[in-house]
C-alpha cells in the first residue's frame, strides 16, 4: 500500500441513521454478528455437555434392559428416584458404607493437591524467572509427558515400584532402607496411589502457574526492592499475591480430574483401603444392573465439584471486578 | 369397510390453515404447509407413541434361569443354516473373546486349512460384551459367552441356532455332559470350549504342599496377616463371594439369604483388616508367578498358563507355582462356551471353527498356551501332568512344560467336576444379585 493511503474501511453496512464520529469505527455489523463467534462453542456445549448430561440424567433415574445394563429412560415423567435413594442411604443411611469412600478421596485430593502446588509453584518460578536460556528447553521437557498416555505413565510406575524396581534399587543402594526388605508400594498403600496423583497431574499445575508467572512485570518486584523489600518480602507481597489466579486455576485443573481418577489406584494399590469414588463409578458402570447406580454417583460427584469450581469462579469475578 | 381416501384429509388441512391466515393460501403455500406436516405428522406419533410407554414395562424377561436341577431347553429363535454349505471363500473370521484365552496359532492352522483370515476383538468381561454386542455395530462370526448370559443372548435373539452336520466333533470328542448341558439342553446354541474350577494358587517357596492341604480350612489362610500385602482375590463379585461363603462354610454359591451374604460379607470385611487384601483380575496368573502374590484366589486355568509369566524362567520359578482345590473336589467348577452370533457373515466358517476347536489335537494344542483345559473325551486327565504340550515344544524353555505341572494334578479337572461333587455357579434372581451387588460393594468400598 502507497505510503499516506488511508486504510480502507471493512467491508459492511454503513449505519443509515448516524453520523460516524472518530471514536466509531464507522461500520455497522447487524447485532447477530459478533455474538454468532461464540456458536461453536454453543455448539461445542450442547454435543459435548448438555446432550450427554442429560443422558447420565436419563439413565441416573432410568431402568435396565434385559441384560441388566443401564437402559435410559429419556421422558422426565417416567424417571423413577429409587436409585437415588438407594446411592444416598448409602452414603447418608444408618450403615453409610459410601461415606468413608467419599472422606478418603477428600484426603487424597487433598493432599495430592497441596504437594502438586508446592513443587509446581517452585518449578514453574525457577522456569519464569531464573531458567534463563534453557527455559524453552525445560518448558519442553514440562510438556513432554502429556505426549504419554496417563495409562502409560502409570504403568510406568508399576514398574519402577515393584519389589525389586529401580526405586527400590536405588534407596538400596543409598542404603536408605535394609538390602533384604524392600518397600511394597504397591501393596495397597494410600501414600503410593497420592503420590500416583501428584505424578500424574503435576503437569496440570506447573502450565498454568508458569504462564501466570512469566507475566508478572519485573517492575513491580524492582519496586518493591527499590521499597526496602528483602528478595523474601518481595516474593510474599508482590508474586504471591499476584499469583493466587493461577494458583486457584491449577488447583481447580489439578483436583477435579482427581476426583474422578480410578485409574491410579487400580493399578498402583488395588486394595479396597484406597477406594476412590471414582472406582466406585468404575465398578458400578461394569457391574450387571448398577448402571443406574454409577450414573447417580456421577451426578453427586458432579454437584460436590461444582463448589470448588464456584469458589474459583467467585474468586477469578472478584479479581476482575478489582483490575 | 369404508376407509377414507388419503387426500380427502388435505380439504380439511387447508381449510384450516385458511381460517388460522385469515385468507386463501396459494397454492405454493399450501404445498409447503401440506409437506411440512407429512414429515412432522408421522414424527411427533412416533414421539408420543414412544413418550406414551413406560421402558420399565418393556423388560420383562422372556428365559428361564438354567439350574443343574432345573436344566432348560432353549426355544429356537431362527433358524440354522442349512447342511451341506461350503465355507466362505476369501473371509475375514472375527473372533470375539476375552483376552488371552485363544492361541493364535491354532486359528491360523484354521485359517491355512480353510483359506481365510481372522480378526480378534477381545472385551475384559461378560457385561462389556453383550453391551457391544447390544448395540448392532459389531460383526461378529464366533463368540465365547459364559452360560448364564445364554438364555438372555437367546431371547435377545443375538445367536444363531446351531446345524450339528457341520460340528461332528462334539459329538465324537466332547464330555458326554455337553451333549445335554442343563443350561442349553440339546446344544441347540453352544459348544463347550473349556472347564476349570476355583481354588487357590500360591507360591509354594513360601507355603509347603502339605501345609496347605493339611490345613483345616485352606481357604482360611486367605486371612492370616503373616501374608499381609501378599493376598489377592478376584474382581469377580460371584468368585469371591462365593469364596469367602465356602470359607464360612458355606457351599451354596448361589445362595440368596440375606444371612449367608451377611455372613461372607463381614469375612470379606475382615480380609481387608487381617490382610490388606487386593482385587485384581490378573493378580493370578500375572502377579504371583512375578512375586507378588503368596496367595491368590484361582481358576485352575489361571494358574496352569502362569507359567509363561515367570519373569526368569527356570525350573525353581517355574516349580514355585502351586494350585489347591479340596480332594473331595466340593468346589466351584464351571466351563466356557462357543457360539455363534446371529449377525454372523460367515456361519459357516463359524460352524467349522466350532468343529476345528472341538479336535482333540486342536483343542490340546490350545490348552498348551491358555492354559484352560478343553473337555476332551481322548484326554486322559491322569497323563496330563506327564504330557508335553505343543507351546512348549516350539519355545525355548529351559524346561518342558506339562499341560498341568506334576506337583499341580488338583488343576486337573475331571468330568465328575461337573456333573457330581462341582458347585456350579449360575444366576441369580434380580433381588438376590442386588443382595449380592450390595455386599460387594461394601467390601469395594473398603468401609
Amino acid at each position: 500500500m502507497p505510503e499516506g493511503e488511508a486504510t480502507p474501511a471493512p467491508k459492511g453496512r454503513r449505519r443509515p441513521d448516524r453520523e460516524e464520529s472518530p471514536e466509531e469505527s464507522g461500520v455497522w455489523y447487524p447485532r447477530w454478528f459478533w455474538p454468532s463467534f461464540a456458536s461453536p462453542g454453543i455448539v461445542w456445549l450442547l454435543v459435548l455437555f448438555v446432550l450427554p448430561f442429560y443422558v447420565i440424567l436419563a439413565i441416573a433415574f432410568g431402568t435396565v434392559d434385559l441384560f441388566r445394563n443401564p437402559l435410559p429412560v429419556w421422558q422426565p415423567w417416567w424417571w423413577t428416584k429409587s436409585y437415588l435413594l438407594d446411592v444416598l442411604t448409602k452414603i447418608f443411611g444408618a450403615q453409610a458404607f459410601l461415606r468413608p469412600t467419599y472422606y478418603r478421596t477428600l484426603v487424597y485430593v487433598i493432599i495430592a493437591s497441596a504437594i502438586c502446588l508446592l513443587i509446581g509453584y517452585a518449578v514453574a518460578y525457577y522456569v519464569a524467572r531464573h531458567a534463563g536460556k534453557r527455559k524453552t528447553l525445560i518448558l519442553i521437557l514440562l510438556i513432554s509427558p502429556f505426549w504419554i498416555s496417563y495409562l502409560m505413565r502409570m504403568l510406568a510406575w508399576v514398574n519402577l515400584l515393584e519389589s525389586d524396581g529401580y526405586v527400590n534399587r536405588t534407596l538400596q543402594f543409598l542404603h536408605l532402607i535394609p538390602a533384604n526388605h524392600p518397600i511394597a508400594w504397591l501393596e495397597g498403600k494410600p501414600v503410593t496411589v497420592i503420590l500416583g496423583l501428584v505424578y500424574g497431574y503435576i503437569p496440570y499445575m506447573i502450565l498454568p502457574l508458569y504462564g501466570f508467572l512469566d507475566r508478572i512485570q519485573s517492575s513491580l518486584l524492582e519496586a518493591g526492592r527499590d521499597l526496602g523489600a528483602s528478595p523474601a518480602s518481595t516474593f510474599w507481597r508482590v508474586t504471591l499475591p499476584l499469583s493466587k489466579p493461577a494458583i486457584y486455576a491449577g488447583l481447580v485443573i489439578v483436583s477435579l480430574p482427581m476426583f474422578g481418577d480410578y485409574y491410579t489406584n487400580n493399578l498402583l494399590s488395588g486394595s479396597p483401603k484406597t477406594t476412590m469414588i471414582g472406582n466406585l463409578i468404575d465398578d458400578s458402570v461394569g457391574s450387571y444392573g448398577q448402571g443406574p447406580q454409577g450414573a447417580v454417583l456421577v451426578i453427586i460427584l458432579m454437584i460436590l465439584l461444582l463448589v470448588p469450581m464456584l469458589y474459583y469462579m467467585r474468586s477469578t469475578l472478584r479479581a476482575q471486578e478489582l483490575k | 369397510m369404508w376407509q377414507r381416501h388419503p387426500r380427502e384429509g388435505s380439504k380439511d388441512l387447508r381449510e384450516g390453515l385458511e381460517r388460522r391466515l385469515g385468507r386463501p393460501l396459494s397454492r405454493r403455500e399450501f404445498l409447503r404447509a401440506s409437506a411440512g406436516a407429512a414429515v412432522a405428522m408421522p414424527t411427533m406419533s412416533a414421539i408420543l407413541a414412544a413418550c406414551g410407554k413406560n421402558p420399565r414395562a418393556q423388560t420383562t424377561p422372556g428365559f428361564q434361569v438354567a439350574t443343574p436341577d432345573h436344566p432348560v431347553k432353549l426355544p429356537l429363535v431362527g433358524q440354522p443354516i442349512a447342511d451341506g454349505l461350503q465355507p466362505e471363500s476369501g473371509a475375514t473370521l472375527q473372533i470375539y473373546n476375552w483376552d488371552q484365552y485363544l492361541w493364535k496359532h491354532v486359528v491360523q492352522e484354521f485359517c491355512d486349512q480353510y483359506k481365510c483370515d481372522f480378526k480378534i476383538t477381545t472385551f475384559n468381561n461378560m457385561e462389556e460384551a453383550v453391551t457391544k454386542m447390544q448395540t448392532g455395530e459389531l460383526k461378529l462370526d464366533v463368540f465365547f459367552p459364559t452360560y448364564d448370559v445364554l438364555g438372555k443372548l437367546v431371547d435377545g435373539k443375538f445367536l444363531q441356532p446351531l446345524n450339528h452336520s457341520y460340528i461332528p466333533n462334539l459329538e465324537a470328542n466332547a464330555w458326554d455332559m455337553f451333549k445335554n448341558p442343563f443350561y442349553d439342553q440339546g446344544w441347540q446354541y453352544s459348544v463347550p470350549y473349556t472347564v476349570y474350577t476355583t481354588g487357590i494358587a500360591y507360591r509354594r517357596d513360601y507355603i509347603h504342599d502339605d501345609q496347605i492341604f493339611g490345613a483345616d480350612n485352606p481357604r482360611a489362610m486367605l486371612w492370616d496377616p503373616q501374608y499381609s500385602g501378599k493376598v489377592g482375590v478376584y474382581d469377580s463379585y460371584r468368585d469371591t463371594i462365593g469364596f469367602a461363603l465356602q470359607k464360612e462354610g458355606i457351599n451354596d454359591v448361589n445362595t440368596e439369604k440375606s444371612a449367608d451374604i451377611d455372613k461372607a460379607k463381614a469375612a470379606l470385611l475382615e480380609l481387608i483388616s487381617a490382610v490388606n487384601v487386593r482385587v485384581e483380575i490378573n493378580g493370578a496368573y500375572a502377579k504371583l508367578p512375578k512375586g507378588e502374590y503368596v496367595l491368590h484366589e484361582s481358576w485352575s486355568g489361571d494358574i496352569v498358563a502362569g507359567w509363561g509369566y515367570v519373569p526368569k524362567y527356570v525350573e525353581a520359578d517355574y516349580e514355585a507355582l502351586g494350585y489347591w482345590f479340596p480332594d473331595d473336589r466340593i468346589g466351584p467348577a464351571d466351563n466356557d462356551l462357543i457360539a455363534v452370533p446371529s449377525n454372523a457373515e460367515h456361519p459357516v466358517l463359524a460352524h467349522l471353527f466350532l468343529n476345528f476347536m472341538l479336535d482333540f489335537k486342536n483343542a490340546m494344542d490350545n490348552f498348551s498356551w491358555v492354559g484352560y483345559q478343553p473337555p476332551q473325551k481322548q484326554a486322559d486327565v491322569n497323563a496330563l501332568t506327564t504330557t508335553e504340550g505343543l507351546y512348549s515344544k516350539i519355545s525355548n524353555w529351559a524346561a518342558p512344560a506339562m499341560y498341568v505341572p506334576p506337583w499341580m494334578p488338583a488343576a486337573v479337572v475331571r468330568e465328575s467336576d461337573l456333573t457330581t461333587t462341582g458347585l456350579r455357579v449360575h444366576e441369580l434372581s434380580p433381588a438376590g444379585d442386588t443382595l449380592w451387588q450390595n455386599a460387594w460393594q461394601e467390601f469395594k468400598a473398603g468401609a
